[in-house]
């Protein structure tokens, strides 16, 4: 077939060109990554008891997941286009991230000095950022089908943010069924495990974002 | 913010017209594709020069996924940017499908890619598309055969084969994503 054969195929009857391709894609990923998360952590772990929602703690952890899944989305649709303007989604990645730290680092501050470590180490930092990444694989699949239905030119990078996405979904339903209190905790152990998915996505970017 | 290069002639004659052919103007379109096509077939055989069979299939492969892609088109982009952004990534599929090691090398002269003449006349194919039709799916190469070959419209395509109109979008669709699959596997 020549190519003019080609584009006078490809522009018959063509229409318009389809609107809002990320986020129709997107979204979907969002609410069933959130969804898969959330059962999976109340299904297995079981939920926090439901005075603790009278304290911070849990509306913290779900605000500091909400906002890096939004900032992560924005940036996931972004990287979904051949050219990609990152600057606005990593800022607001980057606020988030420095607001949750800051906020870490105050109640460290306001803590007795000897009880500083506990603060940090809670009694689940060790599971936490494992709970965080496996709760995030169902989003991970999602977000990197997709990236994959999109024209993504620099797989790493949009893995990463496909990662951060799905990270940031697996902590919102850990946030359902964790009971440590500490915002210092939430900056280390959440962020490590939204890192980690994030990381298994740069990771995956590259084999599975062909197009 | 991406900094923009200057405009020049290509985009600012291309620009108007690939917003018409965004809004659903099938004549604008045509005439975008054909600009873009010209613009392809520089840009790719710049890069080629090892390749030079290739360069055409190149440039088909490239216009199937402009066209599977134009709801990535970001106005905030100049639209050769945005179309020489996909043909680089196609090259570099290319050569990694072709095992080779090999940085995208960007050519050493230093004409800008702006002032690149536009190459009109096609080179020859070595993969057609028409064989690689044929292997879609039944449904899939019947819609495409009546809506986009013989330039039906959905609502006669629709009266003709008693498949909702709806339904047959989605085949034209699926059915050109299917091909591009076959393009790159081919």
């Amino acid at each position: 077939m020549k190519t003019s054969d080609l584009i006078d195929l490809l522009a018959t009857g063509a229409g318009p060109s389809p609107r809002a391709v990320a986020m129709r894609r997107l979204v979907p990923v969002l609410v069933l990554g959130a969804l898969a998360s959330a059962a999976a952590a109340l299904a297995v772990r079981g939920p926090i008891p439901a005075t603790l929602f009278a304290t911070p703690a849990p509306w913290v952890k779900l605000a500091y997941a909400g906002a890096l899944a939004g900032g992560a989305a924005w940036l996931a649709a972004r990287l979904g286009r051949p050219i990609a303007r990152t600057s606005g989604p990593v800022r607001m990645l980057l606020l988030v991230v420095v607001a949750m730290v800051l906020l870490g680092t105050l109640t460290l501050l306001a803590a007795p000095a000897g009880e500083r470590l506990e603060t940090m180490l809670g009694h689940s930092w060790a599971r936490c950022p494992i709970n965080v990444l496996t709760l995030s694989l169902p989003a991970l699949a999602g977000a990197l089908w997709a990236l994959r239905g999109l024209a993504p030119t620099r797989p790493r990078a949009a893995g990463l943010a496909a990662g951060l996405l799905a990270g940031a979904l697996g902590a919102l339903g850990y946030a359902l069924s964790c009971t440590e209190v500490s915002p210092a905790f939430i900056a280390i152990w959440y962020s490590l495990g939204i890192g980690l998915a994030g990381t298994l996505g740069a990771a995956l970017g590259p084999r599975i974002l062909r197009w | 913010m991406t900094p923009e290069p200057p405009a020049d002639d290509f985009e600012a004659g291309l620009r108007p017209l690939w917003a018409r052919a965004q809004a659903g103007d099938e004549g604008a379109y045509r005439e975008s594709l054909q600009r873009i096509a010209g613009r392809l077939r520089t840009f790719l055989r710049r890069r080629m020069q090892s390749l030079p069979d290739d360069v055409e299939d190149l440039v088909q492969e490239t216009l199937l996924a402009i066209h599977l892609q134009r709801g990535t088109y970001d106005p905030e982009v100049p639209v050769d940017r945005w179309a020489l952004a996909i043909a680089r990534h196609k090259l570099i599929d290319l050569w990694r499908r072709r095992g080779r090691r090999e940085a995208l090398n960007d050519p050493l002269d230093a004409l800008p890619e702006a002032d690149q003449p536009a190459v009109w006349e096609e080179l020859p194919v070595q993969r057609d598309l028409e064989t690689l039709l044929a292997r879609l799916p039944e449904a899939q190469q019947q819609a495409i055969a009546l809506i986009k070959l013989e330039g039906l419209s959905v609502a006669e395509a629709s009266q003709r084969t008693g498949v909702t109109a709806s339904a047959l979008k989605v085949r034209v669709h699926r059915g050109l994503k299917r091909l591009a699959e076959l393009v790159r596997k081919a």
